[in-house]
């Protein structure tokens, strides 16, 4: 059984009908790419599983659960973590508090230390920043916080909305190699980008999405190869 | 050199009104970035809930005045229900509306403000005219330095300041406090860390309906008469107070309050009629001159 299926999803923002009959299932431990171009619906869908947007119809499904009518908060609670597009630290407050914050509804203080402990391993960067304010950081180093902060809400699914958004490409290098290894300690991924390519490399499977709709879906290796796929954005 | 001590304990008095009355103003901004025009109202709300919760105490009454016990019901009973009538207002008038523009909020704001008004005034038992309200502490005169100052005085301002005090260790150092700078910063992003927001926004509601209430306790123990316009021109001067701190801040609610009471006291001693314009004088030169307020500062944040 899949952890997370959609099923023709319909999203609207007034009259624009930003995600058109999406289904895509992700199945536990994996990392699925959503590749397309600006404006195809991406984030979209990330927003309505996590219930900031709600869908129009449509349903979807994580771990049994029906998430369209349930509050956003109470999706966190089942496990899902969503790391949005911009990053959105909270600026004016510490590193520290800003990943303190991810663990809010955390209630054993033990794990929070460790998974804290687990989150400065990862980004050693963040540990000398403890104490600064979130908004006073790079962009990269913003892009961990958010990373960090969402590993705190101790979910079984990570969802990134543009890791590489706006990053160097050597930050961009280490953000992803940090994206394998979450995967790899058995968090599965949903992963939005608009550089297909690296998501391609990183994802196990993908979906293509047009204009509201999934124009194509497979291994990423194959897609990789896939000529439709080259022209349209792999740039070759 | 007496007098002017004498002035400043008024001065601290009447800022302690505009400081309890300014937080409200600067948390519910803080928190949904909005003007709650109607939150003068709440201090009208709190006084007219004073005086009717204390007739229900009248048969407690020894010489003219409320044993302690019952002060301290009276008061609480009068801070929990503006609390919920403000959580209410919230709920009804402003919640379907956080989503709109901010200028519809504001004007459904002014709406709200003279419904709070006006509803009242219209009720057979509350109406248009002035009640004097009553007496819940019993007055003592001490002369400390050549100034008289009264117990009521020094119970409003300590109260204010640990009020204020408490109230700033809740927001920086408890987790209800982290969720709500959390949701002030990026509602979002504060949903997505599964902050029940909804709830958060009620709280706050409440801590300033509640709070108003007690300002409104203040005002009406040391000017003692209620009406249902109190609330309208209280409520401007803690705006004032709020933006004069910083809005959103605090410490700045507290020290623009107090400021403000002091500069309106001193300027009444000049002239009887200066004392409401100082206010706004204040407010025009705060505005060209430091426009976040003195606490407020200008963000750095990297994009």
């Amino acid at each position: 059984m899949s952890m997370l299926e959609v099923r023709d999803l319909h999203v609207s923002y007034g009259a624009i009908h930003a995600v058109q009959g999406v289904s895509f299932d992700l199945n536990e431990g994996e990392t699925v790419a959503l590749i397309g171009s600006n404006g195809a619906g991406k984030s979209t869908i990330l927003r309505t599983i996590s219930g900031l947007e709600h869908a129009k119809s449509g349903s979807i499904k994580f771990q049994g659960s029906e998430l369209t009518k349930m509050k956003a908060h109470k999706i966190v609670e089942l496990g899902i973590a969503h790391v949005p597009e911009g990053r959105r630290v909270f600026p004016g407050m510490t590193v520290r508090e800003n990943l303190l914050m991810g663990a809010n509804l955390v209630k054993d203080k033990e794990k929070i230390r460790l998974t804290l402990e687990h989150v400065f391993e990862i980004f050693p960067r963040l540990k000398e920043r403890e104490k600064q304010p979130a908004g006073t950081l790079s962009g990269g180093e913003q892009q961990m916080l958010a990373l960090g902060r969402a590993l705190m809400t101790d979910g079984s699914l990570l969802m990134l909305d543009e890791p590489s958004m706006g990053l160097a490409p050597i930050v961009v290098e280490d953000i992803f190699r940090v994206i394998k290894k979450i995967n790899e300690a058995g968090t599965s991924i949903l992963l939005i980008e608009q550089n297909a390519f690296l998501a391609l490399q990183t994802a196990d499977r993908a979906y293509v999405l047009e204009t509201g709709k999934i124009s194509m879906h497979g291994d990423a290796k194959d897609l990789l190869k896939d000529p439709r796929v080259k022209e349209a954005y792999l740039g070759a | 050199m007496a007098s002017i001590l004498q002035y400043l304990v008024y001065g601290l008095q009447l800022g302690s009104v505009y400081a309890l009355l300014a937080l409200g103003y600067t948390m519910v901004y803080g928190i949904v970035r909005m003007l709650n025009v109607a939150h003068g109202d709440f201090l009208m709300i709190g006084a007219f809930g004073t005086y009717f919760i204390s007739k229900l105490f009248t048969n407690m009454v020894v010489d003219g005045t409320y044993p302690v016990i019952a002060v301290v019901a009276i008061i609480l009973i009068a801070m929990v229900l503006t609390g919920s009538i403000a959580v209410a207002v919230e709920a009804i008038a402003y919640r379907p509306l956080r989503n709109k523009p901010r200028m519809i909020a504001l004007i459904t704001a002014v709406g709200v403000s003279m419904f709070l008004e006006n509803f009242p005034r219209a009720l057979p038992f509350i109406g248009p005219n002035p009640r004097s309200f009553p007496t819940l502490f019993i007055t003592e005169h001490f002369t400390v330095a050549g100034a008289s100052v009264t117990n009521v005085q020094i119970i409003m301002i300590v109260f204010a300041i640990v009020t204020m005090t408490a109230l700033y260790l809740v927001v920086n150092r408890t987790k209800i406090g982290s969720q709500m700078r959390a949701v002030s910063m990026d509602r979002d992003a504060a949903l997505l860390m599964g902050v029940n927001v909804n709830q958060v926004i009620s709280i706050t509601f409440f801590v300033g309906g509640a709070l108003a209430a007690v300002s409104g306790i203040c005002y009406a123990s040391a000017y003692p008469q209620v009406d249902v316009y109190m609330g309208s021109w209280l409520g401007n001067m803690s705006f004032v107070a709020a933006v004069l701190g910083g809005i959103g801040d605090i410490r700045g609610a507290m020290l623009g309050g107090f400021i403000l009471g002091i500069a309106q006291i001193l300027a009444t001693a000049v002239n009887s009629t200066f004392g409401y314009a100082v206010g706004f004088i204040i407010l025009i030169v705060i505005l060209l001159v430091k426009p976040a307020g003195i606490m407020g500062k200008t963000t750095i944040e990297k994009v």
